[in-house]
């Protein structure tokens, strides 16, 4: 089997979850209105013009994900402990799009239809000029940061294709987000599960 | 001496200062790796070899380059020796002696072909994203001084990193700043900068890094974290750091969180070059274990991540941020009991 091949397997396999009910901070802002978006306590955050448009479906690694609203409202959630339902299901990975400030690792907990739960690591890299140090894929790069004064060149805003296992195999119903406001995730997408060859 | 093109120029011999960088030090970090580069000295190797906690209750200053360091019996500072337990790292800050001639250390210290390291406020240099618009406490690298031109050049491995001239009217302005305080930033304002100068000096070459060796300042520093002492060391003075902390939140103590940004970024930089030269020479010595004991103590540098930031963004109510302050306070508690652990384990074998 081809890459091109598996990429397009593993893209049927893979559900984007709907997210828009959580999202609760502005990460992403246009030229002419820097100030709107505050990813950091400095009020940085990144340049909507290197990013994919809003709510359209982009492909990272081969995962499909529903990028967010890009200048229309909050784009991201910033961990406070959200429940994300999802729709009940065998799967394999959690697939997300994410950025932190400042390297981080965190726990994310798995809820199953059976009444277990387990606890499984969300490590992301730092977004702001830095490498993807947790082994990520680079999904997207703003190539200057937007800062509320001014547009700034030679410092990149990097957001990170990340994944998660979901080892327990049983039926996945919700992951409870870590209460931690350095982590951001953009969008998140279950890969069911299923043989690749 | 050094190339001195006139009598008015000083730069230093050969190639420019190397930038050196990780994502978590700052640029007291990234400095000093600057000056070891040159001195042909692998910095992570001198400044990611010792690993300690210690908090000096009401000494945090509001400097992005702040970090935990009791003065000696003469009062002075010697932050080489607190960044680089095991080695002969030393440092001392000094102020020019005439006000009317406040470049004479400079040139002498270029002209003895050696780099400065200068405290600025980022609010008046050019090529600071602070430009015009945020009062920061930072360091910078000066290597040349050219009066006639009227520049001086300087070196900054921060992003977006830079190595060339400023005018010297703008560096003076820097250099000399009151830097005031400013809602925009506060962690870094509020600091004097007062024409601050670190000169850095590496007395003896690092000894080559054997298992042996290694297994030296593991275990001194393991011993550091396990035995209490009066002052808020090891794993005893981060209990009682912690504790304060979040007594201090409950109480809505804003100065608390505004000093933990600066203090934690000290303790969060260490840990993670202490780290990655453990998972390094674990790799380089085929020692998976100590490979992974370097990562339990990057972990320990990540959790720092979620209690400095947790206080940042806490900072205009502390008292509604006290509960997720101590639940970060506790999962960084865990990750250093872990890390220490590791390392006392591999350390004991090494």
């Amino acid at each position: 089997m081809t890459g091109i091949a598996m990429s397009s397997v593993k893209a049927g396999l893979c559900d984007p979850v709907d997210i828009s009910g959580h999202r609760n901070n502005t990460a992403i802002s246009a030229a002419t209105e820097t100030k709107a978006g505050a990813f950091n306590v400095w009020g940085n955050s990144f340049a909507a013009e290197y990013l994919p448009a809003g709510g359209s479906l982009v492909h990272v690694d081969g995962v499909p994900f529903e990028f967010p609203p890009v200048c229309d409202g909050p784009d991201n959630i910033r961990a406070a402990g959200q429940f994300i339902g999802v729709t009940p299901g065998r799967y394999d990975w959690i697939h997300v799009l994410a950025a932190s400030e400042r390297r981080c690792e965190d726990t994310i907990e798995l809820s199953f239809a059976d009444g277990s739960v387990d606890a499984e690591p969300l490590r992301i890299s730092d977004f702001w000029a830095a490498p993807a140090w947790f082994g990520e894929v680079k999904a997207f790069e703003s190539l200057v940061m937007h800062y509320p004064h001014h547009v700034q060149r030679g410092v990149p805003a990097m957001m990170w294709a990340q994944r998660v296992p979901v080892t327990r195999r049983a039926e996945l119903t919700g992951i409870l987000m870590p209460r931690n406001v350095a982590l951001h995730v953009f969008a998140v997408t279950l890969q069911r599960h299923g043989q690749l060859a | 001496m050094t190339a001195g093109v006139t009598a008015r120029t000083y730069m230093i011999v050969g190639a420019e200062p190397e930038w050196w960088y990780r994502d978590l030090v700052s640029c007291l970090q990234a400095t000093f790796g600057t000056v070891l580069a040159r001195a042909g000295v692998d910095p992570l190797s001198v400044l990611g070899a010792g690993w300690r906690f210690l908090h000096l209750p009401g000494d945090v200053r509001s400097e992005e380059f702040y970090y935990p360091c009791p003065a000696d019996e003469s009062g002075q500072i010697d932050l080489g020796s607190a960044l680089a337990p095991h080695h002969q790292l030393h440092s001392r800050w000094w102020q020019p002696a005439d006000e009317n001639d406040v470049w004479r250390e400079v040139r002498e210290t270029l002209a003895d072909n050696r780099l400065v390291i200068a405290a600025v406020d980022n609010f008046h240099l050019p090529f600071r994203p602070a430009y015009g618009d945020v009062h920061a406490a930072h360091l910078v690298v000066v290597y040349g001084l050219d009066e006639t031109r009227g520049v001086v050049y300087v070196s900054d491995a921060m992003p977006p990193a830079f190595r060339g001239a400023v005018p010297i009217e703008e560096f003076l302005r820097s250099w000399g700043s009151a830097n005031p305080s400013d809602v925009q930033d506060a962690f870094f304002s509020d600091s004097q900068i007062g024409r601050r100068c670190l000169d850095v000096r590496l007395d003896a070459p690092p000894a080559p890094l054997t298992p042996e060796l290694l297994g030296s300042y593991l275990r001194t520093d393991v011993e550091a974290f396990t035995t209490a002492t009066s002052t808020r060391t090891g794993l005893a003075g981060f209990d009682a750091f912690a504790a304060e902390l979040v007594e201090r939140c409950r109480a809505g103590d804003a100065d608390a969180l505004r000093e933990l940004y600066p203090f934690g970024w000290g303790m969060q930089a260490q840990a993670s070059l202490h780290g990655e030269l453990l998972r390094r020479c674990g790799r380089q010595w085929n020692d998976p274990a100590l490979a992974g004991a370097g990562r339990a103590v990057e972990a320990v540098a990540h959790a720092w991540t979620g209690l400095r930031f947790t206080g940042a963004h806490g900072l205009e109510d502390p008292r509604a941020a006290a509960a997720d302050i101590a639940h970060h306070a506790t999962v960084l508690r865990g990750k250093y009991a872990r890390a220490v652990d590791a390392v006392g384990t591999t350390a004991a074998r090494l």
